[in-house]
């Protein structure tokens, strides 16, 4: 009897549902292309896969917290882009990798502070805000090196230092599978341990749902927002570094935009635009369905085209079906008076 | 359109056995109703009794599941929203359903708008709908931008929409809830002149004493099923209640014997803006105290001030006579001080998270560990003491809040701060819009955190429940206290006389 209890419990948990319906998308998905192609199944491409998508989870994971509090980061995309060209440029001069990354990290913190108190404090609608702040960081990535893309990151450091950044950063691996994925998915699992487990994690939620509730009941929404803020933001620097480590040097139009496959990434998985609910699990299964997606369409030798014209119907999709799962739940639970 | 001759006995809506069922829940087993012309039909029960389930089978909101429906002689076997629209069928919402950027005007005619080749004809449908505002004897301008009235006028707004479409049925859902007593005067008025016009009436409303003003007979519902329904003035107003009960209710406020202990909360020269000022008082440990006053004498902008959410120019709170700074919610929370807001939807509840997670939202500094991790069991333990001391129904604690009834959702809005050792408790209308059980509940809640030595201040608009709950009775009146009384004498006069006690220099 309370085991059945609790069994309930676990799939009223909001979000659940919408995540584990992503997995299942993203498991028919890998199958139907494997069936194509079962190149689709080989361990060499599974390596890929996870690489590949190391960087749409990371964005994903920071997009979420945001999109959670009931706002949206914009500046996601330009960020990714200051970092890959600040931490390329800081190298190309002869600073050490650890402190160009540093530099960049401190960076994304400035963005993520200025966007969370602009959202938060002077209560801007976070479209606008963070508008303003991704045309700023763009312009940074630009003016970082002089309007134009970097060198080869080892051209002072050497290229035994340059090598060791990009094998760190995206070339190596560890345990059999390659860095960037580690990477990204510790973050991800530290992430998802503080929004689920800890107070700060209900916090979010909690403004999300309702702000004014949630101040009436001691959060600070201030500081809350500047947190999910300030989340996107490292998330945003840390796939900055690993493009940087991808290419061996800074493109200025490194990360372009990137906040919006965050959002697809986020509303895939299940979570609410609107706030207040979704679960980083979803995320997780959003990322890895879009990359499985672009993976298996490339190596069926689809155009470009398709990819984003697929990518573009299962978003509207996934929010569609989200809709009348909930429409349909809510008739059957919502009792009237 | 206008029938010359108005018969009492004509019967507009008739609805026989009807059954609705929605999935786990039979919302109406086999109900009656009956409207006539020309008559206000009180529609009485309490939350999850079924009323606005019926109502909306009769605006096509629903498709009932068995049972006739004929309105205005015709009978409907599948009706839509449209259709019932079309003939005569119009509901004046609770929360009300306007446009807040258009005008009078613009709302009025909104899906309908009259056009003149492809332009719209502004002059035609000002006109039409200053007509409809004549008519009610109301003024208002159709070119007034609807945001910037008052709830009231916007109500009086969607009664002439549902005139001008004519409409003959009028379903009014819980029309005075938001209102002052001389809004509720001009909304009774404007009943009156409908009724002697023919239509007919369904009020639904949980404010009984308002009833005998207005209603000509009365359906009562419980738990989904037809009780009665017969002449308003054969009723006692006690024989209501315990219809829509089913039980007997001994005590409307169990008001306990008070034990007046230490001084326990001290505010002095509490001023925020115009709503609030020079607000001096104590509160004292086993002691209820009851805010009155005219909705917009300030009160709740006091209690907000109280508990740090607004701004503040000066204030100062003592707490067991050591002086406390609150200058956001959590300091207050953390002082002891706690407040269960007016506004459940808005302040109250994150409607979206679960039962689980609004309970645990203001302990969350407790129920966690190091490094701010959420200890499971611990909020487990919480929130089933919460459930089980308030006896909220709600199925698990992981729905969303928003899925529970009125009543339970306070439940929630007080319930999450009774795990902490709170030495203030205010609560700020803590029963509108909850049914008479859930309000004796809430009353008894309140007892206990009487008998506990806590200090209790809550402001109620109902006069009644100040006038027989509190044991000290403060009333304030245009941003400031305008007397203290003692409960026991007090009389409603006394209070509303206080509550009036405008300054006269202002003339506002």
């Amino acid at each position: 009897m309370k085991n059945e209890k609790k069994k309930r419990g676990l799939l009223e948990i909001r979000g659940l549902r919408a995540a584990l319906t992503a997995f299942a998308g993203l498991i028919v998905i890998y199958v139907a292309f494997g069936l194509i192609n079962t190149k689709v199944f080989s361990m060499q491409n599974i390596m890929n896969l996870l690489r590949s998508m190391s960087k749409y989870l990371l964005i994903g994971v920071g997009q979420s917290y945001v999109m959670i509090t009931g706002n949206i980061d914009l500046s996601i995309g330009s960020v990714v882009g200051m970092s890959a060209m600040l931490t390329a440029t800081l190298m190309t001069l002869g600073v050490a990798p650890i402190l160009a990354i540093g530099a960049s990290l401190l960076c994304g913190v400035v963005i993520g502070i200025v966007n969370g108190t602009l959202v938060g404090k002077f209560k801007l609608p976070p479209f606008i805000a963070t508008l303003g702040t991704m045309f700023v960081a763009r312009g940074v990535a630009y003016m970082v090196n002089g309007n134009r893309n970097t060198d080869n990151i080892g051209i002072t450091l050497g290229k035994e230092t340059a090598d060791r950044f990009q094998n760190i950063f995206y070339y190596g691996k560890t345990l059999g599978l390659f860095n960037p994925f580690w990477i990204a998915f510790v973050i991800f699992l530290v992430f998802f341990f503080i929004l689920s487990k800890t107070r700060s994690g209900r916090h979010i939620y909690a403004i999300g749902s309702n702000a004014d509730a949630a101040k009436l009941s001691g959060v600070d929404v201030t500081a809350t927002t500047i947190k999910a803020y300030l989340v996107s933001s490292f998330c945003a620097v840390i796939v900055g570094v690993i493009l940087a480590a991808q290419a061996g040097m800074g493109n200025m139009d490194a990360g372009l935009s990137y906040e919006m496959y965050g959002v697809a990434a986020s509303v895939i998985g299940g979570v609410s635009p609107l706030g207040g609910s979704g679960l980083l699990l979803g995320t997780f299964a959003g990322a890895a369905l879009w990359q499985t997606l672009e993976n298996g369409l490339n190596l069926i030798h689809a155009p470009v085209g398709i990819q984003r014209l697929a990518i573009g119907i299962i978003v509207v999709m996934a929010v569609l079906m989200d809709i009348f799962l909930r429409s349909g739940s809510a008739r059957s639970t919502k009792k009237s008076d | 359109m206008r029938n010359g001759g108005i018969r009492m006995e004509n019967i507009i809506v008739s609805m026989n056995h009807i059954s609705k069922s929605f999935p786990g829940v039979k919302a109406l087993d086999d109900v009656s109703f009956e409207l006539r012309e020309g008559e206000v039909m009180a529609l009485l029960g309490e939350n999850g009794a079924g009323k606005s389930t019926l109502m909306k089978v009769l605006s096509g909101v629903y498709t009932r599941d068995e049972g006739t429906l004929t309105i205005r002689g015709k009978e409907y076997g599948d009706l839509t929203p449209k259709l019932a629209r079309e003939v005569g069928v119009a509901i004046i919402h609770q929360e009300l359903n306007m446009c807040r950027d258009l005008t009078v005007a613009e709302n009025m005619f909104l899906g309908r708008e009259v056009m003149n080749g492809i332009s719209l004809n502004n002059a035609q449908m000002d006109a039409e709908a200053k007509k409809y505002m004549d008519e009610l004897g109301v003024d208002i301008s159709p070119r007034q931008i609807v945001g910037d009235l008052p709830v009231s006028k916007q109500q009086m707004i969607e009664i002439a929409k549902a005139l001008s479409v004519n409409a003959k049925i009028l379903i009014m859902d819980e029309p005075t809830s938001a209102l002052t007593s001389r809004e509720i005067e001009e909304l009774f008025r404007i009943i009156h002149k409908l009724k002697a016009d023919g239509h007919g009436i369904v009020y639904i409303s949980h404010r009984l004493e308002e009833l005998s003003h207005i209603a000509d007979r009365v359906t009562i519902m419980r738990d989904g099923q037809f009780i009665e329904s017969g002449n308003f003035k054969d009723y006692t107003m006690d024989e209501i209640i315990s219809l829509m009960v089913g039980r007997e209710i001994k005590e409307k406020f169990p008001r306990i014997p008070a034990h007046r202990g230490e001084k326990v909360f001290e505010v002095k020269d509490l001023n925020a803006g115009r709503m609030v000022r020079d607000i001096n008082f104590s509160l004292y440990a086993g002691e209820i105290v009851g805010f009155a006053g005219l909705m917009g004498a300030g009160r709740t902008e006091t209690t907000r001030a109280i508990f740090g959410v607004d701004k503040k120019t000066s204030g100062r709170f003592f707490l067991d006579g050591k002086e406390i700074r609150i200058d956001k919610p959590f300091d207050a929370i953390k002082a002891g001080v706690v407040l269960a807001p007016e506004d459940r939807k808005k302040d109250g509840l994150c409607t979206k998270l679960s039962v689980r997670h609004n309970l645990a939202l203001p302990n969350l500094d407790w129920i966690c560990g190091a490094g701010g991790i959420v200890s499971a069991a611990k909020e487990e333990e919480l929130c089933d003491k919460a459930v089980e001391s308030l006896s909220i129904k709600t199925s698990g604690l992981e729905v969303d809040a928003n899925t529970l009834s009125g009543g339970n959702q306070q439940k929630i809005v007080v319930g999450k701060w009774l795990a902490r050792t709170s030495r203030v408790v205010i609560f700020d209308e803590p029963t509108r819009g909850i049914d008479v059980g859930a309000k004796v509940e809430i009353y008894h809640l309140m007892n206990q955190l009487k008998e506990q030595g806590i200090a209790v201040m809550f402001v109620s608009s109902e006069m009644p429940e100040i006038l027989g709950f509190s044991d000290r009775i403060i009333v304030m009146c245009d941003g400031r206290i305008t007397g203290e009384l003692d409960a026991k004498n007090a009389t409603q006069n006394e209070v509303l006389k206080l509550a009036t006690a405008f300054e006269s220099k202002l003339g506002v």
